[in-house]
């Protein structure tokens, strides 16, 4: 049996045998893995440039309830920037998912059918988009999520590998509506329809709970401790295309009673 | 649908537009005799740099402090710190404290039951019994 002082003798013989250029790596990458690099955005970048290419029909959402969007090619290409000027030197800039595997990377989303829009969602669609503002019941691990643009989010778990900054596109939803109109999906609405993205705002925790565990006809008294940690989460905007915008992207138009309009979307009026 | 006026007060939410991280300033505290700080000295030697690199948008202050514990405090946008206490931690995790004060939005720890908070006001209205079709039972 070790003591503590002779375990972490050995502990430190082993890294001082390891190289030094090693270590630094091991640094590097260790600050790589949890330190997460953050970007502040810019005022001049609006959320639109990402909007615009991922609505284009070659890179359609996936059946995953979320999908990445923030500024992973641009940090790539400053990556690959800063790389061919400063390979030579140690100065390592660490970058968030520079070490993801390319197997591990988000999968970019494919659609096998095109949108398909019945003539009288065609017809509605309009009333519903020219009447902001619109709230969104977004669904993420089978809870609904009543939103608005620029409410605050705070989820009930702790969502792994976020960093503050980034940006999440909820592409599963059951119901968006307006003051007078509602869009309700057959159970959810196809997520070429609509775009709702938040922003990570960085993580919080709750206060410290104690649980007071007793067992009969003992004086001790157990006391568990729990603190969770919860994603903070901020709406940046909640959008539903219009009817231009989804023919654009290759949307079909058919008829009402044609086979497959039972899956389509409906708009209805409120009472 | 009613008529809305022009709302005057602007309401601070970070992250519809821009985006700013909440903590502003991590202060490193060690001491240069003391065995509690030994993960603390070696953390500043190997793991600060690239922290600090890593986050240039964080100012990051060290300085001893003698005779006492090594700690690590945040300070943050909305005036509040957040200190923690890091003795006999080794690097890693003084890496994981500094990384929890960075991810944190300096609020003091509240325990909230509903995951929405909004200052919008209601997107349908409020129901009126005097308004619409008369309902019928």
């Amino acid at each position: 049996m070790f003591s503590r002082s002779a375990r972490r003798g050995i502990f430190d013989v082993r890294c001082s045998s390891i190289p030094i250029w090693t270590r630094q790596a091991q640094c590097l990458l260790h600050q790589g893995s949890t330190g997460s690099q953050f970007q502040a955005t810019p005022h001049e970048i609006p959320p639109q440039s990402a909007t615009s290419s991922a609505a284009s029909p070659s890179s359609s959402p996936s059946s995953a309830s979320l999908e990445r969007l923030s500024s992973r090619p641009q940090r790539h290409g400053v990556l690959a920037n800063e790389t061919t000027t400063t390979s030579s030197a140690l100065d390592f800039v660490p970058q968030t998912r520079n070490h993801v595997p390319l197997n591990k990377q988000p999968v970019k989303p494919v659609f096998t059918h095109p949108l398909t829009l019945t003539k009288s969602l065609v017809s509605m669609l309009p009333h519903l988009t020219s009447q902001p503002p619109h709230y969104i019941s977004a669904h993420l691990h089978a809870r609904p999520y009543l939103l608005t643009a620029g409410d605050h989010l705070r989820l009930p778990f702790l969502m792994p590998n976020m960093n503050a900054g980034d940006v999440l596109r909820f592409n599963r939803a059951s119901v968006i509506g307006s003051r007078d109109f509602t869009l309700k999906g057959t159970p959810y609405i196809d997520e070429r329809m609509f775009e709702c993205r938040v922003r990570v705002l960085g993580v919080d925790a709750e206060p410290l709970r104690i649980k007071e565990k007793t067992k009969r006809r003992q004086r001790h008294v157990r006391r568990v401790k729990s603190k969770h940690k919860y994603t903070l989460m901020r709406v940046m905007d909640v959008k539903v295309k219009t009817v231009e915008e989804l023919l654009e992207e290759g949307a079909h138009v058919i008829e009402d009673g044609a086979e497959g309009c039972e899956h389509s979307s409906k708009v209805e009026t409120k009472d | 649908m009613p008529i809305q006026g022009i709302r005057s007060v602007t309401k601070g939410r970070n992250g519809v537009g821009a985006f700013i991280l909440q903590c502003k300033r991590l202060d490193f505290h060690y001491c240069d005799w003391a065995g509690s700080s030994r993960g603390m000295l070696s953390f500043l030697q190997h793991y600060l740099p690239s922290f600090a690199k890593a986050n240039p948008q964080i100012e990051i202050r060290v300085s001893p402090r003698p005779n006492k514990h090594p700690v690590v405090k945040g300070h943050y946008v909305n005036g509040r710190e957040k200190v923690i206490c890091v003795r006999k931690l080794e690097k890693e995790q003084i890496l994981q404290k500094a990384n929890l004060l960075k991810e944190a939005s300096g609020e003091k720890l509240k325990r909230t039951k509903k995951p929405v908070t909004s200052l919008n006001e209601s997107v349908r209205g409020i129901w009126s019994p005097y308004h619409g079709d008369i309902k019928t039972v």
